[in-house]
């Protein structure tokens, strides 16, 4: 067996397959590659295989073929190793009812060998980073959901593992509290962890993550940072409304954009094919400006990573409604 | 073994913090023991030979005691426990995992000596009298039909309760006492042995 050393990827993962008793082919042959530093997102519906995925990484649930490493360590091989550095904080929260925060906190330090004064110390720090330090000393049971997550998360940090598990950390929660743990989990890995993070939420994959695969029905979809996959998908749309204003002159002075690609008149639009649509409006602003030419309305479209989705399975992730082939 | 304490001093807060789960625990062998003194002593009265002088209470204050003992509710906790998920971050723990079953078993052990010493004492207040310092399990074997004397002679619950019947009524008997000391052994050792392999070989 090697030696795992920092240099390692947090996860890598080979033709990874799980089969239930049933013959449910919850995740088929997945091969993944989480970096260091990484914040790297698991995006898919309902029953794609993320928890089934994640489970497997954390040594929980043994593969059914394939292998997989956290931070070089082999998790069938070796999983006292691989549990000692890694957090994990499960889609179904595993929390006490009837202990504190700060006794739950405690014990999770215990377990990982961190103990007598240095555990209540990193009990209070881990408190204070989630902002629990009022309610530490109530039983769990009266925590909100929010409080939950936020406890669940912290408990999964007590000996600051170097590859953090996260399964849909912000599932049920409220917009605010979800910010709250997009703020933590960036804070966590500005500290030098590694994230691997399951999501359903498109907006959470695109804002959070440095990188993301698409998981749906066991396989994993696409892979790529959300900036390659939207930019795979065609070009951001500045449409300009003319209200009136004269479809040539408008053309004409606008000109040749950095980046742009084409330019089709619609009925009172322009419709500006770039490649960075912020970026361009800035200038087509300028020079109609420089013109005085007055126009109605500027608007960037970009592709999204439900189009990006889309275009992988067929289906859109958020929404119901259904789509046409 | 830190792991197994710290399990252990979380399982005992748990039983002290939900005495809802202890109470019925308590109440089965109070209520024998009441039904007994109030009514069974009356047909057994202390000159009966097989209670050795002493009021029935004396003779079925074992029985109460093994009630009290067997309803240990550290497998449920620990189902309750798998169903919450807390069992889940448990397992992904570095830790030995049979250290889950003897913390819970440690908390077993500070809940059975609470909950007997209380049923001794209430026992004491009837009116039973140690020999020792401490049976079939209402009556001796002998005053059993056949069928349920061999049914008795089978259940080795019954020698644990002859032992401590033993203590009870008649002071140090080292014969009945190692048998009853033997069978506790061996189920015990028996029973936590295929718990602690199910755990772990334990995954979903
Ligand atoms: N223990 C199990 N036994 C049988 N089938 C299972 C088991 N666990 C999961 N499955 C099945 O495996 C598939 C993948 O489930 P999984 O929980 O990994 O999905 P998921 O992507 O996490 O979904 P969600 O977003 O709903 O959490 C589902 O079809 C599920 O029914
Ligand atoms: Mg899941």
């Amino acid at each position: 067996m090697s030696i795992a050393t920092a240099d390692d990827p947090a996860v890598e993962a080979r033709g990874l397959r799980r089969t239930f008793k049933g013959g449910v082919e919850a995740v088929r042959d997945i091969d993944l590659r989480v970096e260091r530093g990484e914040i790297f997102g698991f995006l898919g519906p309902n029953g794609a295989g993320k928890s089934t995925t994640v489970r497997m990484l954390c040594t929980l649930l043994p593969p059914t073929a394939g292998s997989a490493k956290v931070a070089g360590v082999d998790v069938v091989a070796d999983p006292a190793e691989a549990r000692r550095r890694i957090g994990v904080a499960l889609q179904e929260i595993g929390l006490d009812p009837v202990q504190t925060g700060r006794e739950l906190l405690e014990l999770q330090c215990g377990l990982y060998g961190i103990q007598g004064s240095a555990a209540r110390a990193r009990a209070q720090e881990l408190l204070e980073l989630v902002g629990l330090t009022e309610a530490a000393d109530r039983r769990t049971k009266t925590y909100s959901g929010g409080m939950k997550r936020r406890l669940d998360l912290a408990s999964a940090l007590v000996h600051s593992p170097e590859v953090l598990f996260l399964d849909e950390p912000t599932t049920g929660l409220d917009p605010a509290s979800r910010l709250t743990i997009w703020d933590e989990v960036r804070r966590i890995n500005a500290g030098g962890t590694s994230v691997m993070l399951t999501t359903q939420y498109l907006e959470e994959a695109d804002q959070l993550c440095d990188r993301l695969a698409i998981i749906d029905a066991g396989r994993i979809v696409v892979e790529g940072t959300p900036g390659r996959l939207k930019a795979q998908m065609g070009h951001d749309v500045v449409s300009v409304a003319l209200n009136g204003a004269d479809v040539e002159s408008t053309k004409a002075a606008i000109g040749e954009l950095p980046g742009l690609e084409r330019v089709v008149v619609e009925s009172e639009a322009l419709a500006l094919y770039v490649e960075d649509g912020p970026a361009s409006i800035a200038e087509i602003v300028r020079r109609l400006d420089r013109q005085r030419i007055r126009v109605g309305g500027i608007a960037v479209a970009r592709p999204s990573l439900d189009d990006v989705f889309l275009r992988s399975t067929g289906r859109r992730l958020e929404g119901d409604e259904e789509v046409a082939a | 073994m830190t792991e197994v304490l710290l399990l252990g001093r979380r399982a005992v807060r748990e039983v002290i913090r939900l005495p809802e789960a202890t109470i019925p625990t308590l109440f089965i062998p109070l209520f024998f023991l009441a039904v007994n003194i109030g009514q069974v002593s009356k047909t057994f009265p202390s000159t009966t030979p097989f209670l050795h002088g002493q009021g029935y209470v004396g003779f079925q204050l074992p029985v109460s005691l093994m009630f009290a003992v067997c309803t240990a509710t550290s497998g449920l906790a620990l189902v309750t426990e798998i169903d919450l998920g807390y069992f889940d971050k448990l397992l992904v723990a570095p830790i030995r995992r049979s250290s889950i079953i003897f913390g819970r078993l440690a908390a077993d052990l500070v809940r059975g000596i609470g909950v007997s010493t209380l049923v001794l004492l209430v026992a004491l207040a009837f009116g039973a009298t140690m020999r020792s310092g401490v049976t079939p399990n209402f009556v001796p074997f002998d005053r059993l039909s056949p069928v349920m004397e061999a049914l008795a002679r089978a259940n080795p619950v019954s020698y644990v309760i002859e032992g401590l019947r033993s203590l009870v009524l008649q002071g140090w008997v080292p014969g009945k006492l190692a048998i009853c000391v033997a069978v506790i052994v061996a189920t015990g050792l028996g029973l936590t042995w295929l718990s602690v392999r199910a755990i772990e070989r334990y995954d979903r």
